[in-house]
């Protein structure tokens, strides 16, 4: 501390009391009771994303222009961002904090607009470098076996995917109608991952052409063949002819082989795949309806494509429930109860309970049942186990007999791609520990996102990287006086008209401009992206920048504690803690 | 080019001219149609200023300090309880030496409640270190915010330029417009005594203890002493360069006269018409304008004042206790002359009351009528 300064008189003094010496031998940080540090959390979009995207990360990438980066980030996770992007049912966006302020954001439309970007600049994966560890088979070349088979490369694994159709895609490509899929893009990122150097023989039917004794060659195997029978009703005359399941009729229309289902088209079931029926059935210019038993409250179809279905002239009937098919001069006679809702069952949704002596008749020329699809059990080796119709394995993916894991929708009630896509990569993972005596739980542990069940295999590959507190940020944690309330941005949809004609794809994806003004408005919940509010609130100038940027440091020689920083942050980016005494 | 204009876009427009670069102020009650024009004008573009739309007039004038304290040009505007408000920042104004121009719009203070014309919320700030200054017209009101600047800025004090409400704040006269070009060469840019250069740091406003307090009080009663040089030097170059001059003071009238009429504000302008009429009625009569009310324009009043053997001031404010704060200051202003009229210290028109030519003719009457007023205060229009 320097001597006060003394003057002689008013003459000697400047007009006003200014000080020109500094400040820097005042270690104001001694006074500090509370200690603020940067410590990126967990967003609630990334923890409840199956597939475990880093999406505040991606879209931090999108809003500085920087598409590519955003690819880079999201393939450290996730394969098929085209696929994803058009078909997830975005768990993402029902958490998002956003929602609590305005609306969601529009994640999806995001992530589509990023791989289409790397899709216009021809980005191609690059083969993953270095020596191979082993050689895994992958049975099911669906979104569960490419995302295991993907994330094996990047471990350095020879893969082989053994697929029993004639071309890789699973449900992606025989259950997903080309208008919501179109098979260029999920061709594209099939054959990234090919060009990765997984190697993909079609036409090989597990439990026929190829089984778990002709595979001991490989130390480890996936099987991940999905479930494909439809469920039956278990009602008299489903069998009969002009009776079809959902799946199959969708498979038939993908492969564009011919169908012949009359004019009036009747669809069972109020789940996603009845609606695709629907929707596939209106495009080939038949009537369709969908017959549900409960009411629209419970139905498992997502609201959008809900939505659009309606939009395209499906009609559908609620509260109904067929007991009986009969044909009556080459139609389908089907007799319906009308149904009321009771208690809750298990599923938390009001159970229907039949309206005695309500008995309708329904007629069709065809009738689609679309209630859900089922495990064909089969063809699986002996001494794995099954629960609820699915197969019983570990949380990483192992079954009962060593070496052999499994996933996607054979493994799982939760037929979601992403689910799927999750379920590869945690196999992936498992496999890896497997082979290298590793612990898998402990290796999982470690790379949970939140409270999980969602890894991140990114963190796995890069372990140096810097840890992220797993708690989720909650929207009260959220300094919301730094946003604005904004509209989401909308994708554009063709008109009704037009897209009825044929299974062209019904959205079209982000301008460039959509996107940055959608990326603008992600809070980017518990992560920095050096928006500043820290350097400029800080009283004490005790936010460091290095080179212009801000550093994410505190100087801790001069930073009081007040806690400025860690309340003006809008993302909860900054941590506060009581300074040990 | 001229318009027919209210006070509040005159004083728009001065702001316009002066080049303004932050504007900080309170939107709501009691504030004016000024900052409503000033906020257009800046979001249409037409003026490249930031404005700051703060919670409080407290707040607007902080914020003003600070960007003073950075070295640019600023204003605000504000009435009655909003000055009020103000107060301590006020005077943080003046300490700091900020050449800082306000506009107050001349209101009764409440209760009871009164949106109307007085001068109590300006003169309840006259000791806060702020040069004032009050118009009598809307012409007058657009040079003096183009004059305040060049005092404000020469002194390094700030300045707060006064109209009466409704009267002028919002009734439309027709006001010449100075050139963009003409403005600009009259008020060059405002450099500060103390820029801010981030790689070379300064505390502002550090401690001072007794050792030195009193130095700096000392220092802002010079500047203020300065003031009456260098607004007669601003006026002079304002008049040759736009035709049109005011003055600390503004005698009118007869040459030499015994009875002297001393007004402020608006009161002025019904007062000129009055007094040329009471002339032609052979009274012995002349009429005194005061603009500046700080610093007091002792010498000025004086030099006018000598030959006449009375005064009579008409204050439209109260100091309750005392009485009108325009007659109590001439009273303290002529204590140490030797030759000193009689103060007939008349108090009218609180709360917007109007007064009339009828009330000052009443005024000028009982002045002359009376050697020596009969009480300190006389209340003029008072319904008893």
């Amino acid at each position: 501390m320097s001597d006060p300064i003394q003057f002689k008189g008013a003459s000697q003094m400047p007009m006003i009391s200014v000080s020109f010496g500094h400040m820097d031998w005042n270690k104001t940080g001694a006074w500090r009771a509370q200690r603020p540090f940067y410590e990126d959390k967990t967003p609630p979009c990334r923890a409840s994303c199956p597939v475990g995207n880093d999406i505040a990360g991606f879209i931090q990438k999108v809003t500085e222009g920087d598409f590519e980066g955003a690819w880079n980030l999201i393939k450290e996770e996730n394969p098929f961002p085209g696929v994803c992007g058009r078909v997830c049912f975005h768990p993402c966006e029902s958490k998002c904090n956003r929602r609590d302020y305005d609306e969601p954001i529009a994640i999806h439309a995001l992530e589509r607009f990023v791989s289409d970007f790397a899709l216009n600049l021809n980005r191609k994966m690059q083969e993953a470098p270095g020596v191979r560890k082993g050689k895994i088979a992958v049975i099911g070349a669906g979104p569960a076996g490419m995302s295991c088979a993907y994330h094996l490369t990047r471990l350095h694994y020879d893969v082989t995917v053994f697929e029993s159709s004639s071309s890789a895609g699973g449900m992606l490509r025989a259950g997903i109608p080309s208008y919501r899929l179109p098979k260029d893009v999920l061709d594209r990122e099939i054959s990234n991952i090919e060009a990765l150097g997984v190697e993909i023989r079609t036409g090989i039917p597990f439990g026929e052409d190829v089984n778990l004794d002709g595979l001991k060659d490989y130390q480890a195997v996936f099987i991940a063949t999905g479930a494909h029978q439809s469920r039956s009703l278990h009602i008299p005359g489903e069998k009969g002819k002009s009776v079809f399941g959902g799946l199959d009729l969708l498979k038939k229309i993908n492969l564009n082989k011919k169908v012949k289902l009359g004019d009036k088209v009747a669809v069972i079931g109020g789940g996603n795949t009845g609606i695709d029926v629907a929707r596939s059935v209106i495009r080939l210019g038949k009537k369709a309806t969908i017959l549900y038993r409960r009411s629209k409250e419970e139905m498992p179809a997502f609201e959008e494509e809900l939505a659009e279905a309606v939009e395209e002239g499906v009609k559908i009937r609620y509260l109904v429930n067929p007991i009986h098919i009969r044909q009556e001069d080459g139609l389908q006679r089907l007799e319906c109860l009308r149904m009321e809702l009771g208690e809750k069952d298990e599923s938390g949704r009001r159970r229907p309970v039949p309206i005695p002596k309500s008995n309708f008749f329904f007629k069709a020329d065809s009738i689609i049942i679309a209630t859900g699809e089922e495990v064909d059990v089969s063809y699986l080796p002996k001494g794995m186990e099954k629960r609820e119709g699915v197969v019983l394995t570990q949380r990483d993916g192992s079954t009962g007999i060593k070496g052999i894991f499994a996933g996607g929708d054979l493994a799982s009630n939760q037929r979601t791609v992403a689910h799927a896509i999750g379920s590869g990569k945690k196999a992936a993972l498992a496999i890896d520990c497997y082979l290298s005596g590793k612990d898998s739980e402990e290796a999982i542990r470690q790379i949970l996102i939140g409270e999980g069940p969602s890894i991140s295999i990114s963190r796995y590959l890069h372990p140096e990287e810097k840890r992220i507190n797993p708690r989720v940020v909650t929207f009260d944690e959220l300094n919301t006086d730094y946003f604005e309330p904004s509209e989401r941005c909308r994708e554009a949809k063709g008109v009704v008209k037009k897209r009825i004609k044929g299974f062209e794809e019904v959205t079209s994806g982000y301008t460039e401009g959509s996107a940055l003004e959608e990326a603008d408005r992600c809070f980017s919940c518990g992560t920095c992206n050096r928006c500043e509010n820290c350097y400029v609130f800080c009283p004490d100038a005790s936010i460091i920048k290095a080179e212009g940027v801000l550093s994410r440091q505190v100087d801790y020689d001069f930073c009081k504690g007040c806690g400025i920083c860690f309340s003006e942050c809008p993302r909860r980016a900054i941590s506060l803690e009581e300074e040990a005494r | 080019m001229k318009k027919v204009i209210t006070g509040n876009q005159a004083v728009a427009y001065g702001v316009i001219l002066s080049r303004v670069d932050v504007i900080s102020a309170y939107p709501i009650t009691p504030q004016t149609t000024i900052v409503e024009e000033l906020s257009e004008l800046t979001a249409s573009g037409r003026m490249k200023t930031v404005f700051l739309k703060v919670e409080s007039e407290h707040s607007a004038m902080a914020a003003l300090i600070g960007a003073s304290t950075g070295g640019v040009r600023c204003f605000t505007a504000t009435s009655s309880q909003g000055l009020a408000y103000m107060h301590e920042m006020l005077h943080w104004a003046s300490g700091a030496r900020l050449p800082i121009v306000l506009v107050d719009v001349n209101r009764a203070i409440a209760p009871p409640w009164n949106i109307w014309s007085d001068q109590s919320d300006s003169l309840s700030q006259r000791d806060t270190g702020w040069v004032q200054l009050y118009c009598e017209h809307n012409q007058e009101v657009l040079d003096t915010v183009l004059q305040a600047y060049r005092i404000a800025e020469s002194v390094k004090l700030p300045v707060m330029v006064v109209l009466d409400a409704y009267v002028l704040s919002h009734t439309s006269e027709p006001v010449e417009i100075p050139a963009a070009e003409q403005a600009d060469a009259f008020l060059p840019p405002y450099c500060p005594e103390y820029p801010i250069d981030t790689r070379e740091p300064v505390a502002f406003s550090t401690i001072a203890t007794p050792d030195h307090f009193l130095e700096f009080r000392y220092k802002i009663q010079k500047a203020m002493e300065q003031v009456s040089e260098i607004s007669k030097k601003v006026d002079d170059e304002f008049r040759s360069r736009f035709g049109r001059g005011y003055g600390a003071i503004e005698r009118y009238g007869k040459e030499e006269a015994e009875m002297l009429l001393m007004t402020s504000g608006t009161v002025t302008g019904t007062s000129r018409i009055v007094v040329e009429k009471l002339i032609g009625k052979r009274y012995d009569l002349a009429g005194l304008k005061i603009k500046r009310f700080r610093p007091f324009p002792f010498e000025e009043i004086y030099g006018e004042i000598k030959g006449a053997k009375k005064v009579a001031v008409i204050d439209r404010n109260l100091s309750a206790g005392v009485g009108g704060i325009f007659a109590q200051e001439l009273r303290a202003a002529l204590y140490s002359k030797e030759k000193r009229p009689h103060i007939f210290g008349f108090v009218s028109g609180l709360g917007g009351r109007d007064i009339t030519p009828e009330l000052i003719e009443e005024a000028i009457q009982y002045t002359a009528d009376h050697a020596r007023p009969e009480e300190d205060i006389l209340w003029l229009g008072l319904k008893k």
